[in-house]
């Protein structure tokens, strides 16, 4: 028996589930010719994984949509510990000798914490115009400022420009803190942990995970129809989820 | 228990996710393999699709600025920055992911290209109007 010096395949990991999952019906993995997704396990434990070509990138659209919808559609049935995007390992031997024998124990603690238990993500932006509006509103600053730009000549009006965006770009994140303040407080009674996310763009009004009892889903659901309905016409609200919980888990420290 | 129907795009119960959100949730979070396996790891190229803007700084400003300068001034036609304002107005109709998706799909396709004619097409600008003076 022969083992070639080069690989050709890899074992791409998905995530960390308990040992009794079965496998979400349209499963399909990653890359350019998709593996059969496969579960590897280890005691109570498994590992969702699939065979990768390692002469190419991974990355695509389609590639980013099957990680997260095969962990998705395995969160609606079993607990599911996410792997960020992009694990792989020589060999399905590797994942049970080098992942799950030895973590083996941390990641059972892991998924009972995370039993009956799923995320939720909370998307806000704020429609332009309409914020731009309450800003020169509240800001007389900016009004002002505003006026005297229209009157200069476009040169020598970029400090001030500068200066007007400033403000305004303040002036948002002030709403931000004040509109994220508002939801997290709202979700609280309803929520068990909540992550407050960095801002993906310049109009983002909230950008929120929570961690939800799966016997509170239709509550959420409730808290944020109402955060969507009261800021209409100046906030796109989006609801996410449920989802595995890829903001509520933390990798051990790298102790070497 | 409903869920009210609104305006935002939440009728019903919660969104799809879209290319972004994707991008969002498992390119930042989750386990890090590293913490946990060193000998067996395969070290594969990853396609980085970068969705998020930076959200201060001289660039933003003077977009803000732009926006604020053509609230109700729909005939203004200020020269400098179209991309910036093309972009802005993908971001705006985000309530519906498909136009996300397709925003963040094209961004992505062009990103190398995208990003050096960008700052190209800003450098000459600002030499165009040096000579004015």
């Amino acid at each position: 028996m022969s083992v070639g010096t080069e690989r050709s395949l890899g074992v791409y990991v998905y995530g960390v589930v308990p040992g009794d999952v079965e496998l979400p019906e349209d499963a399909s993995g990653v890359g350019a010719k998709p593996g059969e997704v496969e579960i590897v396990r280890h005691g109570e434990i498994a590992a969702l994984t699939s065979e990768v070509p390692l002469d190419r990138p991974l990355g695509t659209p389609d590639d980013l949509y099957r990680h997260q919808s095969l962990l998705d559609a395995t969160v609606a049935e079993v607990p599911v510990l996410p792997l960020r995007f992009g694990a792989v390992l020589t060999s399905t031997e590797a994942v049970v000798d080098e992942l799950l024998a030895p973590h083996g124990e941390e990641f059972l603690a892991g998924l009972k914490e995370l039993e009956g238990r799923v995320q939720y993500v909370v998307k806000g932006r704020y429609v332009e115009q309409a914020v731009l509006r309450e800003v020169l509103e509240e800001v007389p600053e900016a009004a002002r400022l505003r006026e005297e730009i229209r009157d200069m000549d476009e040169d020598l009006a970029r400090d001030v420009r500068i200066r007007l965006g400033e403000l305004v770009g303040n002036a948002i994140a002030a709403k931000r803190e004040a509109d994220t303040r508002a939801l997290l407080e709202a979700v609280a009674p309803v929520s068990l942990l909540r992550n407050v996310r960095e801002p993906s763009h310049e109009l983002d009004a909230v950008h929120l995970a929570f961690l939800v009892a799966r016997d509170r889903q239709a509550d959420l659901e409730q808290v944020a129809g109402e955060f969507a309905d009261r800021w209409a016409g100046r906030v796109e609200f989006r609801l996410l989820g449920p989802m595995a919980a890829y903001d509520f888990i933390v990798s051990r420290k790298d102790g070497g | 228990m409903t869920v009210q129907p609104a305006t935002g795009g939440m009728a019903g119960g919660p969104s799809p996710s879209g290319l972004a959100d994707v991008i969002d949730t498992i390119l930042d979070k989750g386990l890090v393999i590293d913490a946990y396996v060193r000998v067996s790891l395969i070290g594969i190229e990853i396609l980085t699709i970068d969705a998020r803007i930076v959200i201060a700084g001289v660039d933003t400003y003077l977009r803000f600025a732009e926006a604020v300068n053509r609230l109700d001034l729909s005939e203004t036609k200020e020269p400098g920055l179209p991309e910036m304002v093309q972009s802005t107005k993908q971001g705006k109709v985000g309530g519906k992911s498909k136009d996300v998706v397709q925003g963040v799909l094209e961004a992505a396709g062009e990103k190398l290209h995208g990003f050096t004619d960008r700052t190209d097409e800003r450098q000459e600008t600002r030499r165009r109007r040096g000579k004015e003076h």
